[in-house]
C-alpha cells in the first residue's frame, strides 16, 4: 500500500468521524442544534482532528525515524574489507540503500521472490539485472554487501507494514473514541480554537528554527574554516588571492570594500530617484497619472536581475568606459564599480519609491489640511509636513533596498567583474561577497579545503552585515516613531 | 439653556469683510451648494448651523479655496474678501490663506515640537525678521489661544503630545500666528470634552475683537452662545441669515423653526 493510498484512507475516516461527530452531537439533543454548547461543525471538526491528526503525526515520525534505524543496524553487517580504498562507510551504505530499492523495483516489475533469491546469489546476474533498471552496481562490490541490501529490504518492507498497521489502527482508534465523547456539554468549540492556536505556533516556529538552522550551519562551517585558516588573516589581511593548491591568501576586507563601494553607487542612484519619484506620484500626480506611472515603475522590480546584468554588460559598461573612464583616464575596463553600481540604482528605485510612496500615503489627509490652510505650498507641506512624518518608514524602504544591493550577486559579475581589488576609483573592475562566495564553490571541489570553506565564512559576514542593518532600522523606525506618536 | 445668554450687541454699524454672491459648488455631478449669497462681518462672530450634508462646511471651504484641494470641486459664482474677488485668476490661494486662517474638526498638529508648530505658518511666509521676532509671534499667538502658561516650560515637547483640547488650542495658535483677518472654525469643539469646549468658546469671543470669526457648529446652544450671525444651511441652500437673537427666537422661515426646535436635522 503506497503513503497516497494510506493518506487518501486516513483522510476518509476522518471525513466519516466529521459526518459521525455532527450527527452524534445534533441526535443527543434532537436536532436542536441551540441546546449544543458549540455549532454542530465543531463537533464534526473535533472528531475529525482526533482522527487524522494522531494517525499523520505517526506517519511524519515513521517515515523520518525509519531509515535512519534501519541504516545503523545494517551497517553493522559492513566490515572494513568491504570499504574500497578511497571512499567512505556513507559511500558503501549509499550503494547498499540503491541496490535494496533496485531489488524492490525488480519485485514490482513482476519478478517473483523465489527467481530473486536466485538472483541474489548470483552477483553477476543481480548487476546486469540492476542494470537495465538504471541501476549500476560496482565490480568491486562485496557479497557482504550484497545481504547488507537483502537485509535493508527486509526490515524496509516490515516497517513500512508496520507504519500502515500502526498508522490505521490509531486513526480507528481516534475516530471511535473521539466520537462516543461527543455529549451537548462537549466544548467542541474551544478544542477546534485550541488545535488553531497549535497550527499557528508551528508555522511560526517552522519559521524560527528554518532561520535558526541556516545560522547554525553557517556558523558550524565557518568554525570549521577557522580551524584550517587563520582568524586573523581572514578579518586583517588586505588581499585575496586564492589558490586550490593550497598558499591562498584569504583577506576579506577588498570584498567587503567592493560590497560596499557598490552597494553605496546604488543607493546614491536609487534612495534620491526612488523618493523623489514616490513623492511626485503620491502628492502631485493627477489619480490617471498615477495609475500608470506606478505599475510602469512596479515592472522594474519584475525584472530579473541577470537581465540587468546584461543590460550593465552591453550597454552602461562600455558606455561609462567610452564616454567618462577613457576620457579622464580613469581606466579601461568596462566592468567597473560603477556600471554595476548604475545599473543596480537603476533595479533598486522601485523597492524605493513603491514602499515610500505608500508610506507618504499613509500620511493622514489632516495633517496636509492643516499645512494648506496656513498658506503653505505643496513643497513646503510635503519638506516639512509629510517628509518627517513619513521618515521612519521611508528610513525601512532605504535599509531593505541596502539589504537588496549587499546581496546581489548577478548584477556585479556582469557589471564589476571577478577582480578582488581594494580601490577608490569607481571606474576600476572590482567584486562582492557574494560573488566570491560562489566562485568559490562552483566546480569540482570537496568541502574541505579553506578555499571552499571560505564561502562560509563570507557568508556570515554577509549574513553579520545585513543582521547590522536591519537592527539599526528597527532602532531609527522606534526612535522616530515615539517622537511622532 | 438660557438663549439669554447670547452676548448682545449692534452688528448693523460693522462693515461686511467678506461678501459672498450666488455661489454654488459641485462635486462632480452633485450640486453641494446652491445659490449663496452672505455677508460675513468684520469683527463679528457668525455661525453656520444646519444638518449633516446642508452644504455648511462645503461653503466654509470655498472661503479659503480649500475645495481646490478636492480634485472633485467645482466653484462658481462671487466670493469678495475687501471688495477683491478671491477666485479671481491673478489671486495666489497660497497668500489669500494666509490671510483667511482655519481650524479644523480635528485638532491636527503637527509631528513638530510646540514651538515648531506654531512658527510653522511665520516661517514659510517670512514674518519675522530675527529669532527674537518669531519667538515674539509664537509667544503672542500662544498666548491669544490661552494656551501659553499650559505650554511655555516645554516649548520642544512634541505637539502631539498635549491633551485633545491643548492641541485644538495649539491649531489656533497656529493660525492666527500668521495674522488673518478671518478665522474659520470647522465645528471646532466636536472632537472636544465641555471644559476644554468652554475655554474654546472663551477664546472665540476673545478673538471677534480682532478678527472676523466664522464657525460651523452642529450645536445651537453653541451657536446661541458663542454668534452674533447665524446663517442656516438646509439641503444646500442657505435658508435664513440674522442676528442669531433674531433666528432664535423669531425665525422668519417655518424650516428653520424646524430645525432649532428639533424636528428636523
Amino acid at each position: 500500500m503506497s503513503i497516497a493510498l494510506l493518506t487518501l484512507i486516513i483522510l476518509g475516516l476522518s471525513a466519516l468521524g466529521y459526518l459521525l461527530g455532527r450527527q452524534r452531537a445534533l441526535a443527543a439533543v434532537e436536532g436542536d442544534a441551540r441546546k449544543l454548547h458549540s455549532l454542530p461543525s465543531y463537533y464534526g471538526a473535533s472528531v475529525f482532528l482526533f482522527t487524522a491528526l494522531p494517525a499523520f503525526l505517526t506517519l511524519l515520525v515513521w517515515l523520518i525515524a525509519q531509515p535512519l534505524l534501519i541504516e545503523r543496524s545494517v551497517a553493522g553487517m559492513i566490515t572494513p574489507a568491504d570499504i574500497p580504498a578511497g571512499t567512505t562507510l556513507s559511500l558503501v551504505m549509499s550503494d547498499v540503500q540503491r541496490i535494496a530499492v533496485g531489488t524492490e523495483q525488480l519485485v514490482a516489475d513482476g519478478m517473483s521472490e523465489t527467481e530473486l533469491a536466485a538472483l541474489q546469489a548470483d552477483p553477476a546476474g543481480l548487476r546486469s539485472a540492476l542494470g537495465r533498471l538504471g541501476v549500476s552496481v560496482a565490480e568491486t562490490t562485496t557479497p557482504n554487501v550484497l545481504e547488507a541490501a537483502k537485509a535493508y529490504r527486509a526490515s524496509a518492507s516490515l516497517g513500512h507494514f508496520g507504519m500502515i498497521v500502526a498508522a490505521l489502527a490509531l486513526a480507528v482508534a481516534g475516530l471511535l473514541i473521539s466520537a462516543f465523547r461527543v455529549t451537548p456539554e462537549l466544548r467542541a468549540r474551544n478544542i477546534v480554537e485550541s488545535f488553531i492556536r497549535v497550527l499557528l505556533i508551528g508555522a511560526s516556529t517552522v519559521a524560527i528554527l528554518t532561520t535558526l538552522g541556516i545560522v547554525f550551519s553557517l556558523v558550524f562551517e565557518s568554525w570549521h574554516f577557522f580551524q584550517l585558516y587563520p582568524a586573523k588573516d581572514f578579518f586583517f589581511s588586505l588581499t585575496w588571492n586564492p589558490k586550490f593548491g593550497g598558499g591562498s591568501s584569504l583577506g576579506v576586507w577588498p570584498l567587503v570594500w567592493g560590497t560596499l563601494y557598490v552597494s553605496f553607487v546604488a543607493l546614491v542612484i536609487a534612495v534620491p530617484l526612488g523618493i523623489l519619484s514616490a513623492i511626485y506620484l503620491s502628492e502631485y500626480a493627477s489619480p490617471t497619472v498615477r495609475s500608470v506611472a506606478k505599475p510602469l515603475l512596479e515592472i522594474l522590480a519584475g525584472i530579473p536581475s541577470i537581465v540587468y546584468g546584461l543590460f550593465a554588460l552591453v550597454t552602461v559598461g562600455p558606455l561609462l568606459r567610452d564616454w567618462l573612464a577613457m576620457p579622464l583616464g580613469l581606466g579601461a575596463s568596462s566592468s567597473s564599480v560603477a556600471t554595476a553600481g548604475l545599473v543596480m540604482g537603476i533595479m533598486l528605485i522601485p523597492y524605493v519609491s513603491s514602499l515610500s510612496d505608500d508610506i507618504i500615503n499613509s500620511v493622514p489627509q489632516s495633517l496636509r489640511d492643516g499645512s494648506y490652510a496656513i498658506g503653505a505650498t505643496p513643497s513646503e507641506t510635503v519638506r516639512q509636513v509629510v517628509l518627517p512624518a513619513a521618515l521612519p518608514g521611508i528610513v525601512g524602504a532605504v535599509l531593505l533596498a541596502a539589504s537588496r544591493a549587499i546581496g546581489e550577486t548577478m548584477i556585479v559579475v556582469m557589471g564589476a567583474g571577478a577582480a578582488a581589488k581594494l580601490s577608490m576609483n569607481p571606474f576600476e573592475a572590482m567584486t562582492t561577497v557574494t560573488v566570491k562566495i560562489v566562485s568559490q564553490l562552483t566546480g569540482d571541489t570537496e568541502f574541505a579545503s579553506p578555499e571552499t570553506l571560505v564561502a562560509f565564512a563570507l557568508g556570515l559576514t554577509l549574513f553579520v552585515f545585513t543582521l547590522g542593518l536591519n537592527i539599526l532600522a528597527l532602532f531609527i523606525v522606534r526612535k522616530y516613531r515615539e517622537q511622532y506618536e | 439653556m438660557n438663549l439669554m445668554q447670547t452676548p448682545v450687541s449692534d452688528t448693523t454699524a460693522l462693515k461686511p469683510r467678506i461678501t459672498a454672491s450666488g455661489v454654488q459648488v459641485y462635486y462632480d455631478t452633485n450640486h453641494a451648494l446652491k445659490d449663496v449669497s452672505v455677508n460675513i462681518l468684520d469683527r463679528t462672530t457668525t455661525a453656520f448651523i444646519g444638518p449633516s450634508g446642508c452644504g455648511k462646511s462645503t461653503f466654509l471651504r470655498c472661503l479659503n479655496r480649500m475645495n481646490d484641494t478636492v480634485a472633485s470641486a467645482r466653484v462658481e459664482g462671487k466670493i469678495l474678501l475687501d471688495g477683491q474677488d478671491i477666485y479671481d485668476k491673478r489671486v495666489d490661494p497660497v497668500q489669500l490663506r494666509a490671510r483667511i486662517g482655519m481650524v479644523f474638526q480635528k485638532p491636527n498638529p503637527f509631528p513638530k515640537s510646540i514651538y515648531d508648530n506654531v512658527a510653522y505658518g511665520p516661517r514659510i511666509h517670512g514674518l519675522a525678521r530675527n529669532k527674537a521676532e518669531l519667538d515674539e509671534i509664537v509667544e503672542t499667538s500662544l498666548r491669544r489661544a490661552a494656551l501659553w502658561n499650559e505650554v511655555k516650560d516645554r516649548l520642544s515637547a512634541p505637539g502631539t503630545g498635549l491633551s485633545g483640547g491643548q492641541q485644538q488650542r495649539l491649531c489656533i495658535a497656529r493660525a492666527v500666528a500668521t495674522g488673518p483677518e478671518v478665522l474659520l472654525m470647522d465645528e471646532p469643539c466636536s472632537a472636544l470634552d465641555p471644559i476644554a469646549t468652554a475655554q474654546v468658546e472663551a477664546l472665540i469671543d476673545e478673538l471677534r475683537e480682532q478678527y472676523s470669526v466664522v464657525i460651523v457648529t452642529h450645536s445651537m446652544q453653541q451657536a446661541a452662545r458663542v454668534s452674533q450671525k447665524t446663517a442656516f444651511f438646509h439641503l444646500g441652500n442657505l435658508v435664513e441669515y440674522g442676528d442669531t437673537q433674531q433666528i432664535f427666537t423669531n425665525p422668519q422661515d417655518p424650516r428653520t423653526e424646524s430645525y432649532i426646535t428639533g424636528r428636523i436635522g
